[in-house]
């Protein structure tokens, strides 16, 4: 009895003083770096944030196989711990305290949404922890003088901006415009950056409505679209919306000379779901598959997008390439400052100039990315980039519905 | 203009009341607040989805099955769940209602992920003009058809028939209905499977003019709720009549007001309709 109970206590002390021997805690000794992220994977935007988890995984795993991040010679293996934020903002904030509090996570990969970014940007701020996020570009997350958190979408007032240049080349260019909106931080944003660019190109903006997030019935606001006759509708919102939208378009018969939509056209979904009706209309992204930029973590763009399709068979979007792109810079800039102290990796975060497969990654003073975004469109069932420098030439105007089959 | 606008707001009344009718029976008669009834609409909606995306089967057509299925599952439900607890009272029965929706919800949630779907038929978004005036979607049309079609029946079972005879028994005096030998139980149990199946043909209409997903049902609840309150209990013509005040009323305040107003137009309405008449549109002022 007593041998046993000897035996016990020196297997204890061995355990305590050497560490536990076997393959799991090798595992367990292998360094690790802790990315915290909460995200949506239940609730209304759920959908969105599948997108960019599969991005992160992807780029995650990327990083291991390839060797981990390398710190002062040795090298660790990136990890994501993951809370559903349940597509609700505030539980969204309380989980990432409890990553910082509790996990102990070394930096943060961004939530889906601007509405959301919003105050886990701020926790973030509060632990000085650095924070990259490729799903929020409402000018509000940035105007805090929020040092901590970087963003990899182009600023949501400049969405459309690529949009109206195009509209300028068009012939007969446009001359009215009616702008829908849903009432959330980005889109809002987005909205009133739009209509200060139109009044300064000179476009008459006959519609500025805003409506309700999750609206499903847009008769009332098609009915309006009709009787001011608008030659362009622009919809900022999301993409139940978009579907909704154009869909009753058809309903109704209402036919404009151009119809263009921040969040629907790039994603596989929206064209899944509406099939042939969803031919020509205009998409903006900050990003599209047709690019091709040589990438930091993979060879280039195309290799991205070939493997991306091969790994969870769907399409790419810039979702998916900004999640992609937000991972790279962490290893990038976690590399570059030579240590895990949140402080220096923040400061070399800032100093990035990195080329990605989502282009080229440099961040201006308040921390969102430089960049613009460019016009998509959908035709025959797939999505090219038309301006600028696009790969096929817009498709204007849009075709009557009664006119189509 | 004008006209068309009115077009609008019947056409989303005929779908609001549809939507309603179901829940304004089962709280009618069995003083059940369902607050999983937009969740059986869900579920009407994604099995005339499955039927249409693997079985090539027309939305139409499935609405047989949505309506058969969740006649079924609204009669087990409320056989085997509810009437365990019918007796305590409207609150207990409104936890159950908020549990079976929370299970529903997350099941579809499991089951089907959360992505949105689209049954791709290509009368989706059918319509007709009349001259240069209006133009009326042809499903919106048919919706609207139907929701009176499913009230005449509703009205001819419980008017004309003994099963119907029952369940007026059962929701005016439960024990003297008890004494006279009706099955309380079983009659509580068909008048919630009616009640749900007409929620299962509202997701069938609602699949074919609007995308789906498996958290859709929490907003159609809180529509039905409204429609129910402002039309009245006890009464087939009451959510018919709530349904289009509804859809009247937001398709003329989203046009005055702006599109954001719409829900506060609806809950606008309902608070108005509490104070004055707090019985709903035909049920009184008492």
């Amino acid at each position: 009895m007593k041998n046993v109970w000897l035996r016990n206590l020196v297997a204890l002390l061995a355990v305590a003083l050497f560490g536990a021997v076997g393959p799991q805690t090798a595992a367990a000794q292998a360094k690790t770096i802790k990315l915290g992220c909460a995200i949506s994977f239940t609730g209304a935007k759920s959908r969105s944030g599948k997108l960019y988890r599969d991005a992160y995984n992807m780029a995650v795993k990327q990083v291991n196989d390839d060797g981990g991040v390398k710190v002062g010679g040795e090298a660790y293996q990136l990890k994501i711990v993951y809370y559903d934020d349940k597509s609700n903002p505030g539980e969204s904030s309380k989980l990432i305290e409890k990553l910082l509090a509790e996990d102990k996570v070394n930096f943060l990969l961004g939530p889906y949404s601007s509405g959301i970014t919003i105050p886990d940007s701020l926790v973030a701020r509060r632990y000085r922890v650095p924070m990259i996020e490729g799903g929020g570009a409402s000018g509000k997350i940035f105007s805090h003088g929020n040092k901590y958190v970087f963003g990899t979408l182009p600023p949501a007032g400049q969405y459309f901006k690529s949009t109206l240049e195009m509209t300028q080349t068009l012939k007969p260019a446009p001359k009215t415009l009616a702008l829908l909106y849903a009432d959330d931080k980005f889109d809002v944003s987005v909205a009133e950056g739009t209509k200060k660019l139109a009044a300064g190109m000179g476009l008459k903006i006959v519609l500025f409505e805003k409506y309700a997030e999750h609206t499903s019935d847009f008769n009332s606001i098609l009915t309006k679209i009709k009787a001011a006759n608008a030659e362009m509708v622009l919809v900022a919102g999301h993409t139940e919306e978009s579907l909704n939208f154009t869909q009753q378009a058809k309903e109704l018969n209402v036919s404009p000379k151009l119809i263009g939509m921040t969040v629907g056209p790039s994603e596989a979904d929206f064209r899944k779901s509406l099939g042939a009706d969803a031919n020509y209309i205009f998409g903006v992204a900050s990003w599209s598959p047709q690019m091709n930029f040589p990438g930091f973590l993979l060879p280039d763009t195309q290799e991205f997008v070939k493997k991306f399709k091969a790994k969870f068979n769907y399409d790419p979007d810039y979702h998916n390439a900004s999640a992609f792109a937000n991972v790279a810079v962490f290893k990038d800039a976690i590399e570059r400052a030579g240590s895990l102290d949140a402080a220096a990796v923040r400061n070399a975060i800032a100093k990035t100039d990195l080329k990605t497969i989502y282009g080229r990654v440099r961040f201006a003073k308040n921390g969102q990315m430089k960049g613009a975004s460019v016009v998509l469109q959908i035709q025959g069932g797939e999505v090219y980039q038309v301006f600028p420098d696009g790969v096929r030439p817009p498709i204007y105007p849009f075709p009557a519905w009664k006119s189509r089959r | 203009m004008l006209l068309q606008i009115l077009v609008n707001g019947l056409l989303k009344g005929g779908l609001y009341a549809l939507m309603a009718i179901g829940m304004s029976l089962i709280w009618g008669v069995m003083d059940i607040i369902n607050i999983a009834h937009g969740s059986f609409i869900m579920l009407g909606a994604f099995i005339t989805y499955w039927l249409f995306t693997i079985l090539g089967i027309d939305p139409f057509l499935s609405l047989l099955f949505s309506v058969t299925f969740l006649f079924l599952f609204g009669y087990a439900v409320q056989r085997y769940l509810i009437n365990y607890v019918i007796r305590a009272g409207a609150f207990i029965t409104l936890i159950l209602a908020f549990g079976i929706e929370i299970f529903i919800n997350n099941l579809a949630l499991v089951s089907w992920t959360a992505d949105v779907r689209k049954v791709k038929v290509s009368y989706g978004a059918a319509n007709f003009a009349i001259g240069d005036l209006v133009t009326i979607p042809t499903v919106r049309l048919i919706a609207f058809g139907l929701v009176i079609l499913i009230s005449l029946i509703f009205f001819l079972i419980l008017n004309r028939t003994n099963l119907g005879r029952s369940i007026r028994a059962t929701s005016q005096d439960l024990d003297a209905a008890r004494l006279m030998g009706v099955d309380v139980a079983g009659t509580y149990a068909i008048t919630f499977g009616m009640g749900v199946g007409a929620a299962g043909a509202a997701g069938t209409l609602w699949s074919i003019l609007f995308p789906i997903s498996p958290m859709m049902g929490g907003a159609l609840t809180l529509k039905s709720f409204v429609v129910v309150i402002i039309g009245g209990l006890g009464s087939m013509l009451g959510p018919i009549l709530g349904g289009l005040a509804l859809g009247i009323a937001e398709a003329f305040g989203s046009n005055w007001f702006g599109a954001t107003y719409e829900n506060l137009i609806g809950f606008t309405i309902l608070v108005l309709v509490l104070i004055f008449r707090p019985k709903g549109i035909l049920g009184g002022t008492s």
